[in-house]
């Protein structure tokens, strides 16, 4: 929102500058979020009066003229095509300073020069030069009645101001006009508040006889008040007015419009001024619709305004969509000459409704769905009409009319000094509080002891509780006067959370192995979702920010592939990435974490991709494998002393599931080339995901480590090597092992894998070593023996095993 | 029997090993054990009683000294007999380490917050990043058709008409995990709740549709403004060093009343200009009795920042976009 300081300083004696303004405000809480100056004083900028134009010798664009500037007559070079005698310009003599910044932000200063070797001793402006339109046409031409020599600040009647620009946070509608800006200045600085709307009086009386008002939905307008001024002249605006609403942005439209305007602005009640002549059966009623209503705003769009939105409707229908905008048939043209002002209170809720469901936002939107003065709106009337009466003539039709149908009750709230004290950490005396309270227009009672008993303000919707009053109080006591406190809070000191610990010691395990941890975006396009799941399963927003990111990530491994695929056109060769994220999935109720249907997990990922080593003088290079990520996860397991428990199933030739307690806790993969095709990947890609929720639920790595005794005796090697079908897995032949033997069977390994005509075509070898180790003897091959039989026949049975001689 | 070990002694010394030939012939003459000082020293029982302890250590110190110019000879002839050195003995060449894993720039900021908060006494908590209505709003004291809604952008996942089914949203901001928190555990209680958070706006250099807060939470019986105030503080002393520049200033949120913004003093080449770092205030009284706790017994305080925003000015990142790209360029510069 922006505040003109030219403006403020109507309603309050300011010996602050700008910046100490800004200041005052942000710190009692209306943020300033820049300034801009705007405008000039125009030092050493005058009219001149244009004697003579004759053509350049040397330059067919620029013309020699003879400027007259009240003091002496100067020849000045002028490029504009517009020039000619007799012509009243604004002209910056030498030595004064352009009040644009140029392109490196440095001020063009005005010198005697040379133009193509004739003289020239000043320039003749545009209005954009001057900062004035946006207009570079040509040279700016003034009324030519002004007297050359006239001081352009006079001759213009401008004045620089600064535009104070607010970021007004929603619990304050008060201030989003210029006198509210002015109340907060005043209880900060102590300059009194010279608010104009106090001695407004409107003369009684009924205008009954000029139109009927009426209000048909009561919970969504509460009060509707009408005025009239009769013969005006429509024209433009005085310089005054235009000036004070171009500062903050607005542009001048005719002297009633603006009228409403600057009301706005200045105190906050939007108004509307209807052209009487055009109100159907001089009458006015505020109701909805039960359907959708097409209607023509007055910024000549047509709009489909939706099903209980609330409309300003006369004889035939809609004038207006009520605190949003006006409509076209309705509107004050230059052949108005009556006038209906509308001041009225909306439901802030329906007006939110009405401009969210246009996606169009006013002036008047805005304050409306904030909640303005309840009590404003005769006097923001009668200060319409006597403006209007002003600037453009006519006279004001005795009376008002006043539909009422919601009275607001007024707020009263204790506040008790001990809470103020309590919650703000301060030692404050009740008269501070009531100083505080009173600059802001709350009227105190004492009512007992230690407690006062406050009046809010009609325009402060916002403050109905004691905690609303401390607020109002520290803000304008300061929060950095707060005293430190005497003895400094002394907390008791935390222990990590568990969940928190777990994911600090995987995070710096994936580092320990060496990978680098990237943050990816948690939302995908719906292809890249669809690559990684079913649909089912899949969670979308309702409103995406763009199709790229519509559907929440069911896996870390969407991300990864786009960061790869980053990576790879940039050249990189080695990627080595870990993630730890959140992901999530549609699920059935009894699957649901924190949100019912909605299973949302910690995964960790690893992957790599492309060259594990690059050639070089110790040989070629050597790409990854499903084994070099396979190693770093059963490095991960085992880090987590899971080895024994967990169960590796493969899901296919390119798929490894790790179940613990029969739940998946991993999945390793070397990704299909249908996933890579969907991610515009052409390499080959390995991944280890876990799931870290699961793997915490599990309890896996949590136990506490206690020490058990190291081995006293020797282990016992023992190699054997199975002949089988190729279609069984080593996995299989493993597991098969492992449940065979007894607990002295301490690991096995594979050391080699075989497969040739001399044991069959669709045969291989799979050559294991079995270590054995018993801790309370030294195991010789009589103890070993009878144990590897076992395994062999059971290897026999179970797959066609025959033990390799 | 001295003169004899004198003799033994320089024949010794002049033994010449140029080769392991000789080495094994000295080993031979004198260290094995028909060698010439074994055969000495079984002489020792013939020793008069008096002269045993002399003629003893003069033998030792024959053995000794036999004993370490075999030891140095054996060492010269390895260093001589040593591998001719070829071109890939070469210790200058290059070689290929294995490098450590980094953590993302993000974590690094994020684990510093932590450590600050953990001496402050906060413990760290968790949630869901997709929440409802009631967490996310509601409970927060945002009512519904309320101008603060707009306050954030908000990507919903679900959107109901229905009274009974809640809206579905990704959390605008970590302060929903207060209400789980509150609503889990009686006070006294101090927590910071660390995540990743949403907001449906345009991606550019300054914005992002997620982005990473710090939430914290403190309530017991006699929290105020003070203490939060002086907590920010020795937050901001400890992030940004004992001589940080700051100033707190009044601002709005539905969940905190008096809300406060705390800004920083950030140098640059322009000479400075504040920079908000966090938003705080005291638990509103509505927050409260969303989650049955009495605000007449309790108070509270509840801050949030921004990691991404912290982590770009602790590193000079001018672009938001660089934390979600994974530049492989980007990421080892930061080393731990």
């Amino acid at each position: 929102m922006n505040i003109s300081y030219n403006w403020l300083k109507e309603y309050i004696d300011l010996d602050l500058t700008p910046e100490e303004t800004s200041e005052k405000l942000t710190l009692s809480g209306l943020e300033v979020e820049g300034m801009e100056q705007i405008g000039s004083d125009f030092d050493g900028f005058v009219v001149g009066e244009v004697l003579e134009v004759k053509a350049h010798p040397n330059a067919d664009k620029l013309q020699i003229c003879d400027v007259n500037v009240g003091s002496d007559t100067v020849q000045i070079i002028c490029g504009a095509p517009n020039v000619a005698v007799g012509q009243k310009v604004p002209v910056a003599t030498v030595g004064s300073v352009m009040p644009l910044p140029m392109e490196d932000g440095s001020y063009l200063k005005i010198k005697k020069a040379k133009l193509r070797g004739e003289k020239s001793n000043g320039m003749i402006c545009s209005e954009s030069e001057l900062g004035l339109s946006d207009d570079h046409s040509g040279i700016m031409v003034l009324h030519p009645d002004l007297e050359a020599g006239t001081p352009l600040k006079k001759a213009l009647d401008v004045e620089k101001d600064v535009i104070i620009e607010i970021g007004l946070t929603p619990n304050r509608p008060d201030a989003a006009c210029h006198v509210g800006v002015a109340r907060d200045l005043s209880a900060v600085t102590g300059s009194p508040l010279k608010n104009p709307y106090n001695e407004l009086v409107s003369k009684a009386g009924s205008i009954d006889d000029q139109i009927s008002i009426s209000i048909e939905d009561k919970t969504k307008c509460h009060r509707y008040v009408g005025m009239m001024v009769k013969g005006v002249e429509i024209k433009e605006s005085p310089a005054w007015l235009k000036q004070r609403l171009t500062a903050i942005g607005l542009r001048p439209r005719n002297n009633v419009v603006d009228v409403t305007n600057f009301i706005l602005h200045e105190i906050g009640q939007p108004l509307h001024a209807f052209d009487y002549d055009k109100i159907a059966d001089k009458k006015i009623d505020v109701k909805t619709f039960d359907k959708d209503v097409k209607f023509t705003t007055l910024d000549d769009v047509e709009r489909e305004v939706p099903a209980g939105s609330l409309f300003i409707c006369d004889g035939n229908g809609p004038v207006a969509i009520a605190g949003v905008m006006g409509g076209e048939n309705s509107e004050v043209t230059d052949s108005t000459t009556n006038i209906l002002i509308e001041s009225a209170y909306f439901k802030p809720s329906s007006i939110r409704k009405t401009s969210k469901s246009l996606a169009l936002q006013t002036d008047s939107s805005y304050r409306f769905e904030r909640g303005i003065d309840p009590e404003i709106q005769l006097k923001a009337a009668q200060r319409a009409a006597e403006l209007i009466v002003k600037l453009a003539g006519g006279e004001i039709v005795e009376g008002y009319a006043d539909v009422h149908p919601v009275k607001f009750e007024p707020c009263e709230v204790k506040l008790r000094l001990s809470r103020i004290n309590r919650v703000l950490g301060t030692s404050l005396k009740m008269k501070d509080a009531e100083k505080i309270l009173n600059d802001l227009e709350f009227e105190t009672t004492l009512a007992g002891e230690g407690q006062l008993l406050c009046k809010v303000p009609t325009f402060r919707p916002d403050v109905s509780r004691e905690i609303d009053l401390i607020e109002e109080v520290g803000r304008i006591f300061d929060y950095n006067n707060i005293p430190s406190p005497e003895t400094s809070p002394f907390f008791t000191p935390e222990t990590l959370s568990e969940t928190e610990v777990y994911n600090q010691k995987i995070r710096r395990f994936a580092r320990s192995l060496g990978y680098k941890e990237i943050t990816t975006n948690s939302l995908l396009s719906q292809k890249e979702a669809d690559a990684l799941a079913d649909r089912e399963e899949q969670i979308s927003t309702l409103n995406p920010v763009s199709q790229e990111n519509t559907t929440l990530r069911t896996h870390l491994s969407g991300g990864f592939l786009k960061s790869i695929r980053y990576n790879l056109n940039r050249n990189i060769e080695n990627i080595r990435f870990f993630e730890i994220g959140h992901v999530f999935k549609n699920v059935e109720k009894e699957q649901s974490t924190w949100i019912e249907g909605v299973r949302e997990h910690t995964n960790l990922l690893m992957g790599v991709c492309g060259q594990k080593r690059s050639d070089n003088w110790q040989g070629a290079s050597e790409a990854y494998s499903v084994f070099d990520i396979k190693s770093d996860l059963e490095s991960l397991i085992h880090f987590l002393n899971i080895d024994g428990k967990v169960e590796r199933k493969a899901e296919s030739n390119y798929s490894l599931n790790y179940l613990l307690d029969g739940k998946i806790i991993a999945t390793l993969q070397q990704l299909d080339e249908e996933v890579l095709k969907s991610f515009d990947v052409g390499q080959d890609v390995f991944i280890a995901e876990v799931d870290l929720t699961e793997l915490f639920e599990l309890n896996a790595g949590r136990s506490e480590t206690t020490y058990t005794p190291v081995a006293k005796f020797p282990s016992f090697e023992f190699d054997a090597a199975f002949i089988v079908d190729k279609s069984i897995r080593a996995g299989e032949l493993s597991s098969g092992i492992q449940k065979a033997a007894d607990d002295t069977l301490k690991s096995i390994s594979v050391f080699d894998v075989y497969e040739g005509k001399n044991i069959g075509e669709e045969k291989k070898s799979i050559a294991f070593r079995l270590t054995f180790l018993d801790p309370n003897k030294t195991l010789t091959i009589k103890d070993v023996e009878p144990k590897v039989q076992k395994i062999v026949q059971s290897l026999e049975n179970d797959f066609g095993a025959k033990l390799r001689s | 029997m001295i003169d004899n070990i004198e003799k033994i002694k320089k024949e010794i010394q002049d033994f010449n090993i140029s080769n392991e030939d000789d080495l094994e012939a000295f080993r031979l003459e004198f260290l094995s054990r028909n060698g010439k000082i074994q055969s000495m020293f079984a002489l020792m029982g013939k020793v008069p009683k008096e002269q045993k302890a002399e003629v003893g250590k003069a033998m030792n110190g024959v053995k000794v000294l036999a004993q370490q110019k075999f030891d140095d000879a054996q060492l010269e002839l390895k260093k001589a007999t040593r591998k001719e050195f070829g071109a890939l003995d070469d210790i200058t060449l290059p070689v290929e380490p294995t490098y450590a894993g980094s953590f993302h720039p993000l974590t690094q900021a994020l684990d510093e917050m932590k450590q600050i908060f953990l001496r402050l006494g906060f413990n760290i908590a968790d949630g869901p990043e997709l929440e409802n209505d009631f967490h996310n709003f509601t409970a927060l004291n945002f009512p519904p058709d309320h101008p603060a809604r707009d306050m954030q952008d908000t990507f919903f996942v679900r959107k109901s008409d229905d009274q009974n089914e809640q809206d579905l949203v990704l959390r605008t901001h970590t302060s929903p995990v207060q209400i789980r928190l509150m609503k889990n555990q009686q006070p006294p209680l101090r927590s910071i709740m660390p995540g990743r958070v949403y907001r449906n706006e345009a991606v550019t250099a300054k914005s992002y549709f997620q982005f990473n807060q710090v939430e914290g939470l403190y309530v017991d019986k006699n929290v105020n403004m003070g203490e939060l105030i002086e907590t920010l503080v020795m937050f901001a002393k400890l992030m940004y060093g004992s001589d940080v520049k700051y100033r707190v200033r009044p601002s709005y949120f539905p969940f905190t009343e008096p809300s406060i913004e705390m800004d920083v003093w950030w140098e640059n080449e322009k000479g400075g200009q504040w920079l908000e770092i966090l938003g705080a205030g005291m638990v509103d009284p509505n927050v409260f009795e969303s989650v049955n706790v009495d605000p007449e017994i309790y108070t509270g305080f509840a801050f949030g920042m921004g990691v991404d925003r912290i982590a770009m000015l602790r590193y000079g990142i001018d672009d938001i976009r660089l934390l979600y790209e994974n530049d492989i360029r980007f990421l080892e510069q930061f080393k731990s």
